[in-house]
């Protein structure tokens, strides 16, 4: 990678995948849990989740619990794999300078 | 689009910084029922048997709840998908009832002080260790005001020993567990 994977780049959307790498495989976290350990807003989280989720990057599920609306996510595979390729290049980086 | 090194580090600094929050507050939130359950055990468990000495084989009956309820809530609690369950939590109980069982059968404790005092000096070092080694500041403090309540409770407080660890040590597990859950 000579470049930085422009979506993951941004400051927001790399908190996310960073927030979510260290759960389990195929863990969901509740998006205000999310929130607060990203600390954006409501609009802010909602925003970059979705431009996360059009590239592939984590899965999105909703549901009503007690006609309530939950929004769980997680990282997919592929942004696993996108992550790490992120912080090899970072690492690239340094080692090479 | 180009990153000096020093950009690069301290991005990857800001990448382990959330990376250690967000596995600990998994940690907590995994965590956390499991306290508030046990810690209602004991103040049951060390309660009925401060009155009723006779009754400890209550523990026991308590215990095998305990260990049922426990991997109950960590199916539970799981937002893993469905069929995917981590082996590793019954694996813990499993080792750690090995450890119990071991270290009764060489240094069996002489008195139902003694034995009062075993099993939570042994639960609060284990929440001590893997505060230590997860980076869980809340886990080490829990794990070691456990320790140190009972160490209290046995010197200090011989004669109501039973009942300090019922209302204190239970207590502290399950203010210990809703402190987790804030995270």
């Amino acid at each position: 990678m000579e470049q930085p994977d422009p979506t993951i780049h941004q400051p927001i959307r790399l908190k996310i995948m960073a927030a979510l790498k260290p759960l389990p495989r195929r863990e969901l976290i509740e998006f205000t849990r999310l929130r607060t350990l990203v600390g954006t807003t409501d609009g802010n989280l909602g925003a970059h989740l979705s431009t996360l989720e059009q590239a592939g990057y984590i899965e999105v599920e909703k549901q009503f619990v007690e006609k309530k609306p939950r929004t769980r996510v997680r990282l997919s595979a592929t942004g696993r794999r996108a992550f790490e390729a992120y912080v090899a290049f970072l690492r690239d980086i340094i080692d090479h300078t | 689009m180009s990153l000096s090194s020093n950009e690069a580090a301290a991005t990857l600094r800001d990448i382990e910084s959330t990376q250690r929050r967000s596995a600990n507050a998994f940690g907590y939130r995994m965590a956390a029922p499991h306290l508030i359950l046990w810690g209602i055990i004991w103040a049951l468990g060390y309660g009925v048997t401060a009155v009723h000495r006779e009754w400890s084989i209550l523990w026991i009956a308590l215990t095998i709840m305990g260990v049922v309820a426990s991997t109950w809530i960590g199916v539970r609690t799981s937002h893993t998908a469905r069929g995917h369950v981590d082996p590793r939590p019954l694996a813990t109980v499993a080792a750690v009832a090995l450890l119990i069982a071991s270290l009764f059968a060489i240094l069996h404790p002489l008195t139902g002080a003694q034995i009062s005092a075993f099993f939570p000096i042994v639960v609060g070092f284990a929440y001590a260790l893997i505060g230590i080694w997860t980076g869980g500041a809340r886990t080490l403090i829990t794990g070691v005001v456990i320790v140190a309540l009972t160490l209290v409770g046995f010197f200090a407080l011989p004669s109501i020993f039973t009942i300090w660890m019922a209302i204190v040590g239970g207590g502290a597990l399950v203010l210990g567990g809703v402190w987790l859950r804030t995270v």
